[in-house]
């Protein structure tokens, strides 16, 4: 039950922080000049030091962006975006490399201290554990069982506007020949892995964001696991958007040669403004034969207020290729913020035997519109997929999944389950499936199942009339049906998901 | 610059064929300029391509290149006898019966009994002719391309009213023949309703008589009126062997406390496109929709189906079955709306294919639109080959294989076969459909 009863005390305790990361840090940071244009992919490049073919890159992608088209399909609403009243590139001033902690600015510091992010490499994740203790027999015991005996350490990046801070445990990483850094580094220090990896799984002109993001992404994460290592730690990169006006553009590339084990956490926050602020970040991943790649996703950017003001926009273009046979990819996200979210992890499963997971948990609040899914691409022979979805509705909120499954003609044995519930709270809000099954060959075998409805009366009944309120009836109920998601998270991020539940659900009831 | 719309080669015959038949298709002042209006309408977008949401998987625009001209007035040489043998066991349904022979209302081979307090039932040509100002409200303005392209040149068809509180007793058969020798296209329109707590079951059956040319084009729309507590059993059964292309569409609106049961057997056109779309008007009515479709060759069935529930407390359920052998596409698409206060909606969707052969190809599109919350609506989809353990199972007890396959896709069918209540278009249908199987 201690997972539970957390999750109703957040659910209590949330009238006074709502949107508990929404606060800003005061720091100077030196910027780019509004709009876009090629003088400005130029700019970003020379200021990161990049090598020719770099530029040429970006300059490539930013004429292929100016050809493309906003995709209008997804059920989202939003005013126009006017892409040249933005800024492309903000950065803390004074971090250009700093060689340890100390050097660091300490407001920012602070800033991840007070998300609860340590960047300290002593410390570890708060609420978890110290360093080096044996796993506790009092450790968070519900759906955690899994993950008890998983090291305590994580590495993380930690990207503060377009810029990555710092990096910890870089050391121990390397004595593993893991390579974890900024995407900016990796293009100094291993500009052969990125030159041949960078754009093979999201072409430049792959989708309108994907080609900005493209042309004028500023930093990002970077992870390169040998062959046959099975990475020491869990890393993790945690995105702070901070600056007002900016877009945020970063880069997230992961490679795991053959036989090599990766698990990657991903955590984002904003201020919160009154006015929207675009995000539009593109990861790849990479898995070679035999290789696993566990990516996990806790989107908490700053959803808007009760009314629907300000909130980011989130276009994300994710994908991974299991590129080697006997590869594996798997997708857990826990979506709660930003006021749009347009984002798909998808894996293409290229190699014969390879296997995609997608695991979700959105949910909307407020006028939060949420157009999420994933894309399982069947290329390989006897490859497996499955998709657990789950989408929380509450308030005016609007909330679809949107999926496809496709199996290539000679994708023989392609197997893929898939499974969307929604879950309604009010009248006002909407929730929507949308997918798409495309079986090319008969060995195909899909299947696919999705159910909309709302809390049962009947449910709430039986729980209030065994003494627990309404609000602690509708967490008892929703953690219930997002389990099948929750267990698939990181014993870290499960805590704070749960938290996140309760928070975005509040205001909901009655 | 001058800006050109370019035209595909089927859409400048269409046009062609437009201005060339205006003239003598039924009905002066407003039929005709609803015939303009539709035209018009339809140009403006031309044939929906995949770029088009709802015809993502039928790529009209590249798969009609040629359209065949329209039907000329059918010679009278054609018989009942002509008729039964085309309908081979759905002749056999003890029924009113109707009959069109290529697009075209023919009271001398129709046998209607029932009386004209029971129902009424008129030639749509001979009403578009009178054009009284009431009927132009039956024509929906916003129906889609295919609609557009039947008003402007729908010829005839039936108007079918069962009167309040009435019910014929038995089935009425609407039988769509063809016999033109030329490759021809016919647009025919229903307008079928069944007044305050009427009953109705239609059957439409689609048959091609001896000697009709291959390569024809149907385009028949049907529109369903079920008043307040009125109930009709709509089955619509098409087997092919003339490779035609056979665009076909439903229009259903559903009042309070009514209940709709329809059924669709597809089997072997060279293009189908069946457009389903519900209504539900007013609260407490049912839809039950189910259907088959059977593919071989390079055969290609599109099912698409859209159930707006628009009011509260109303059930739908719809379970589609389709068999595809060797090259065939089947493709499903099925959206369920409910509305903001569609409350206590019941909505439930399942389609699943079987597929026979390597290269046979399933797509599948159930959506789920849900503005209301207090609901409960699913859809499952699934497609796969026969199942290796079913089929070992049956040999092992000393069934061939090829008649063990044939047992199992079969029953695979059944299910949704035996959705129809009247028992004898049941097993006239399910005679078809199994016909069909063994035709391997």
């Amino acid at each position: 039950m201690a997972a539970v009863q957390e999750t109703i005390e957040q659910v209590k305790s949330i009238d006074v922080d709502k949107y508990k990361y929404g606060f800003e840090t005061e720091i100077e940071s030196e910027k780019a000049p509004r709009g876009l244009s090629e003088d400005i992919v130029r700019f970003i490049s020379e200021k990161k030091g990049e090598p020719a073919w770099m530029l040429e890159w970006r300059l490539d992608a930013y004429r292929r962006w100016r050809a493309l088209k906003e995709p209008t399909w997804a059920k989202l609403h939003y005013p126009k975006i006017d892409f040249e009243d933005l800024y492309y590139y903000s950065a803390p001033k004074g971090t250009t490399g700093p060689k340890s902690l100390d050097e660091v600015d300490p407001q920012l510091l602070e800033t991840y201290a007070k998300l609860g992010i340590p960047l300290k490499e002593q410390e570890i994740l708060a609420g978890v554990r110290k360093a080096g203790e044996p796993s506790p027999s009092d450790a968070p015991s519900e759906g955690a069982d899994g993950y008890a005996s998983m090291k305590g350490k994580v590495a993380i990046d930690a990207v503060f506007d377009s810029v990555s801070v710092v990096t910890t445990f870089k050391k121990e990483l390397a004595k593993a020949g893991v390579i974890f850094c900024s995407i900016s580094e990796a293009l100094r220090e291993h500009p052969e892995l990125v030159k041949k990896y960078l754009g093979t799984v999201v072409p430049q002109s792959d989708n309108f964001y994907a080609a900005l993001n493209s042309a004028v992404f500023s930093d990002g994460s970077f992870v390169y696991v040998p062959e046959g290592v099975r990475c020491p730690m869990e890393l993790s990169t945690y995105f702070r958007i901070n600056e007002k006006d900016t877009g945020q553009f970063e880069r997230t590339l992961i490679i795991a040669d053959k036989g090599s084990y990766v698990s990657y956490l991903e955590g984002c926050t904003a201020p919160m403004r009154d006015e929207n602020q675009l995000h539009a970040a593109v990861v790849e991943l990479i898995a070679l034969d035999d290789a696993e790649i566990k990516y996990s996703t806790v989107q908490n950017w700053y959803p808007g207020d009760k009314d629907g003001k300000g909130g980011i926009f989130n276009f994300v273009t994710k994908r991974g290729d299991c590129r080697g046979k006997n590869s594996k990819i798997s997708w857990t996200q826990v979506e709660t913020g930003s006021a749009i979210t347009w984002k798909y992890p998808s894996c293409i499963l290229r190699g014969d035997n390879s296997r995609g997971e997608f695991y979700s948990i959105a949910i909307s609040n407020g006028y939060q519109q949420v157009d999420s899914g994933t894309k399982m691409i069947h290329l390989g022979r006897n490859t497996t997929s499955r998709i657990i979805s789950k989408g929380i509705a509450a308030g005016k909120s609007q909330n679809t999944y949107r999926g496809l499954v496709s199996a290539h003609r000679k994708a023989t044995g392609a197997r893929n389950f898939t499974n969307c519930d929604s879950l309604l709270i009010g009248d006002k809000c909407g929730a929507h499936t949308v997918p798409y099954l495309e079986a090319r060959n008969s060995s195909a075998q899909f299947e696919h199942e999705a159910t909309t409805s709302k809390i049962s009366d009947n449910m709430l009944f039986y729980c209030t009339q065994r003494g627990l309120s309404p609000e602690e009836a509708i967490a008892l109920v929703v953690n219930g049906f997002v389990r099948d998601v929750l267990q698939h998270l990181p014993m870290e991020f499960m805590a704070e998901t749960q938290k996140l539940i309760g928070i975005s659900l509040e205001g909901s009831v009655g | 610059m001058n800006v050109t719309t370019l035209r595909t080669k089927a859409e400048s015959q269409i046009r062609e064929q437009f201005d060339a038949a205006s003239a003598s298709l039924p009905g002066t002042g407003w039929v005709s300029a609803l015939r303009a209006r539709a035209m018009d309408t339809f140009a403006a977008e031309g044939l929906p391509s995949r770029r088009v949401e709802e015809w993502k998987y039928t790529d009209l625009r590249d798969r009609l290149r040629e359209v065949p001209a329209p039907a000329a007035a059918s010679p009278g040489s054609v018989t009942v006898a002509d008729i039964d043998a085309a309908l081979g066991p759905v002749g056999a349904i003890d029924a009113e019966r109707i009959v069109l022979v290529d697009g075209v209302y023919r009271a001398d081979l129709s046998k209607v009994t029932a009386e004209a307090t029971v129902i009424e039932l008129m030639s749509l040509a001979a009403m578009l002719t009178k054009a009284p100002a009431w009927l132009e409200g039956k024509f929906a303005s916003d129906g889609g391309p295919v609609v557009s392209l039947n008003t402007a040149f729908m010829s005839d068809g039936v108007m079918l009213k069962v009167r309040k509180g009435q019910d014929p007793g038995r089935p009425v058969l609407l039988v769509h023949a063809r016999t033109s020798a030329e490759p021809s296209a016919i647009a025919v329109r229903n307008v079928i309703s069944v007044e305050v707590g009427g009953k109705l079951t239609l059957v439409e059956a689609h048959v091609a008589l001896d000697g009709a040319a291959r390569g024809a084009l149907a385009n028949v729309v049907t529109d369903v009126t079920l008043a307040d507590g009125a109930a009709c059993d709509h089955i619509k059964c098409l087997v092919d062997t003339t490779s035609s292309t056979h665009l076909a569409t439903w229009n259903t609106k559903l009042g309070k406390d009514a209940s709709y049961s329809g059924f669709q057997l597809t089997a072997s056109p060279a293009l189908a496109r069946n457009d389903i779309n519900i209504m539900f008007a007013g609260e407490g009515s049912k839809l039950d929709l189910s259907g088959v479709f059977l593919a071989r060759g390079s055969e290609h069935i599109d099912t698409t189906l859209v159930v707006d529930h628009a009011v509260p407390h109303c059930e739908s359920r719809e379970l589609f079955k389709g068999v595809l052998a060797d090259r065939a596409h089947g493709i499903f698409q099925g959206k369920i709306i409910v509305r903001p206060d569609a409350q206590k909606t019941d909505g439930k969707q399942m389609s699943q294919a079987l597929m026979l052969s390597p290269d046979a190809q399933f797509s599948s599109k159930p959506e789920l639109e849900i503005y209301a919350d207090d609901v409960v609506c699913g859809h499952g989809a699934t497609c796969t080959e026969i199942d290796a353990d079913l089929l070992f199972y049956c040999r092992s007890r000393g069934i061939p294989s090829d008649v063990a396959r044939a047992m199992l896709t079969e029953s695979f069918i059944g299910e949704a076969v035996e959705k129809i209540e009247n028992e004898d278009v049941r097993e006239a249908i399910g005679t078809l459909a199994i016909g069909w199987l063994r035709d391997e």
